[in-house]
């Protein structure tokens, strides 16, 4: 048998407390930002700052709702289907083009109602198929993923709607709007992963779904809350990206979904369930949008750019897979 | 929370350290008088866009201009942010070749606001009181001509023609004016031809090769067959042989072609003989076209809101003396 001596025990148990802590993106993103400031033309001025800003709050709102899925142990690839269904069928409602609210008062309001609706009732739909079905779910999600995306497609035979209200092109376009819409579903999120027995059920059941169903939590309708509530992030992030380009399109955001899991997937956020914070994904889009505002500003051509965030995507599921066997071992 | 006061404190210190000391590199010219255009390309997945991308760098390293480059991938919103960065960067100019009309309108509404000179190539944007100018090449009347010389070469052989058209994306207006092209040429004579299959492509190769050949099930007697882009031909060329249709015009059995581009397969295909004609663009003229306007909004000279390309028809009988115009063929003979 191995003998430990007591230094060697010390370092064992800073190693599994960093490893444990998921820390390491507080310190990466900013120290990232600073160097970037220092070697990168134009990246820290106010302008970009505000660019960056800008580029990642869809994407946080994405995250959040896929931070809860990946803490399940799940994962969900049909969010930016979802994204696209919710923005056409937000846009048919209140189009100035003959859309169905168009002579409504509160069509804007309305239209987002819908679009929450919307996106919360697909992801209740993967919700029901993983958790009373039990499918895996990268096929499930895969499955509608090409279904929601089919129907935004046939539903509009491919073309764009136009002519949204200015009101709700407002959402998207004002970085103040985007911001308090983006900052309360953060809030929220955190508040339920972090201070309700909800919370705690959903890292319960990502560490080990057996000993959470012996220990009596509701397993099922944790899963359909995870999935429905990350089909609602997506209709949220649908409005914010669909008010910007001021046009309802059932492609829209679709080459997102590889942002989407490499920002989580850099945070920390464990693809193997049971661990991730909302703040690990908020640091994790951050760090994310800051590499690939920097690659642009220092010119790498689009090819270099995708290179490097797959390669940057790979090191972190890599680290992310010895971290978890690490943890395990020293366990 | 303890940890993040910490960072934040962290990004406080040096960020005040980098402002203090002045080490934040300039956004400014670092060449005075030098002009930096930053180009936003929507793809880069045909020939013609590599085309244009490769022109632009050489046209803009001629003018001794900067040019900065962004590729979207398809994507409207990557390629918003793509011109934020443009604009933070403080660039003279923007050529951007949108994905469609109408998402390019926030887009250039952000250069107008920033006083940055913004040109659409290619695809000019939708009716709206943003204020840009459009290179474009003149796609309905180059179609309507290309279409009646491949309508008159086919009624030469039979006073019936069955026809079919592969449409572009129809959320491109390019697509749109070359659709309407090939209709009203048609329409001219609709009592000798019957349009029996209308393809959408999307301008993806998949869907075309899917369509074109489910068309070609249903109307392997086909006569004619016209393509919104080039990009297709080769999804036209395989569906073609496998129903042993695939013939030169010298050949009996052989469907009329026509396409739309110029590109290097189109050459090929001519000087083989399986294709009859093509609507070419001159992209020399419009990759030109497009930095002059930027050079001369600089310079706070006029420019035309709309620069039309006419283009030129090339066809199996006058392709020796055009294709030192042809775009396609340049780039096969280098």
């Amino acid at each position: 048998m191995i003998q430990v001596s007591s230094g060697n025990t010390h370092i064992l148990r800073l190693i599994t407390g960093f490893l444990k802590s998921g820390s390491f993106i507080f310190w990466i993103t900013p120290s990232l930002f600073v160097f970037l400031s220092i070697i990168t033309p134009g990246f820290f001025s106010v302008n970009n700052i505000l660019n960056i800003l800008s580029s990642s709050l869809p994407l946080m709102i994405l995250c959040t709702g896929q931070t809860f899925v990946l803490i399940t142990g799940g994962i969900d690839l049909s969010i930016m289907s979802i994204v696209a269904l919710t923005s056409i069928v937000g846009s048919k409602a209140i189009t100035l083009d003959q859309g169905w609210l168009c002579n409504s008062d509160y069509s804007v309001l309305i239209g987002i109602i819908i679009m929450l609706l919307c996106g919360a009732i697909c992801g209740f739909l993967n919700g029901i198929i993983v958790a009373f079905i039990q499918g895996p779910p990268f096929i499930v999600t895969l499955s509608t993923m090409i279904l929601f995306s089919g129907i935004a497609i046939w539903s509009t035979m491919s073309s764009n709607i136009y002519n949204l209200p200015p009101a709700f092109c407002q959402i998207g376009s004002s970085l103040g709007l985007s911001l308090i819409f983006t900052i309360l579903i953060i809030i929220m999120a955190n508040t339920i992963l972090q201070r309700t027995p909800l919370g705690k059920w959903l890292y319960a059941v990502g560490s080990n779904i057996q000993t959470s169903f012996i220990s009596g939590v509701p397993i099922k309708p944790i899963l359909v809350f995870t999935y429905a509530f990350s089909g609602f992030c997506a209709a949220c992030a649908s409005i914010l990206l669909t008010g910007k380009l001021e046009t309802g399109s059932p492609v829209l955001g679709e080459r997102m979904l590889l942002d989407v899991i490499g920002a989580t997937v850099i945070a920390g956020i464990s693809l193997y369930g049971g661990r991730g914070k909302i703040t690990w994904a908020i640091f994790g889009v951050l760090l994310f949008t800051i590499i690939d505002n920097s690659l642009n500003l220092l010119n790498f051509s689009f090819f270099s750019i995708m290179i490097t965030k797959g390669i940057i995507i790979f090191i972190a599921a890599f680290l992310d897979s010895m971290r978890t066997k690490l943890i395990k071992d020293l366990s | 929370m303890k940890i993040l006061k910490q960072v934040l404190i962290f990004l406080l210190v040096l960020s005040m350290l980098i402002l203090d000391t002045g080490c934040s590199p300039s956004t400014k010219q670092d060449t005075k008088n030098q002009l930096t255009i930053g180009i936003a390309f929507e793809t880069l997945q045909t020939e013609y866009w590599v085309a244009s991308y490769k022109l632009f760098q050489s046209e803009c390293s001629d003018n001794k201009i900067k040019m900065l480059e962004a590729v979207a991938n398809g994507d409207a919103n990557r390629q918003f942010e793509q011109i934020r960065n443009f604009i933070s960067r403080k660039v003279n100019g923007i050529i951007v070749v949108p994905k469609d009309g109408n998402t390019v309108i926030p887009m250039i509404k952000a250069a107008n606001k920033a006083g940055i000179p913004i040109v659409c190539y290619n695809r000019p944007p939708s009716k709206s009181d943003a204020k840009s100018v459009s290179v474009i090449a003149d796609n309905y009347k180059l179609t309507y001509e290309t279409v009646n010389f491949l309508i008159s070469k086919a009624l030469q052989k039979k006073s019936k023609i069955k026809a079919m058209i592969l449409v572009g994306d129809l959320g491109d207006i390019n697509a749109i004016e070359r659709r309407n092209g090939f209709e009203d040429a048609v329409s001219k004579f609709k009592d000798n031809i019957e349009i029996v299959a209308r393809i959408p492509t999307e301008w993806n190769n998949e869907k075309a090769k899917a369509g074109i050949a489910n068309a070609l099930q249903a109307h392997p007697d086909v006569d004619l067959i016209f393509t919104s882009s080039d990009l297709h031909l080769p999804a036209i060329a395989s569906s073609l042989k496998e129903i042993g249709r695939y013939k030169k015009s010298s050949e009996d059995g052989h469907v009329i072609l026509g396409s739309f581009d110029g590109d290097a397969t189109a050459y090929k295909m001519i000087l083989d003989g399986y294709l009859d004609a093509v609507g070419v663009q001159d992209v020399f003229f419009e990759v030109k076209s497009a930095v002059k306007a930027i050079m001369d909004l600089n310079e706070n000279k006029e420019c035309d809101e709309i620069i039309r390309d006419p283009g030129l028809v090339v066809t199996q009988e006058n392709i020796e003396t055009m294709k030192s115009k042809m775009w396609g063929a340049i780039l096969v003979n280098k």
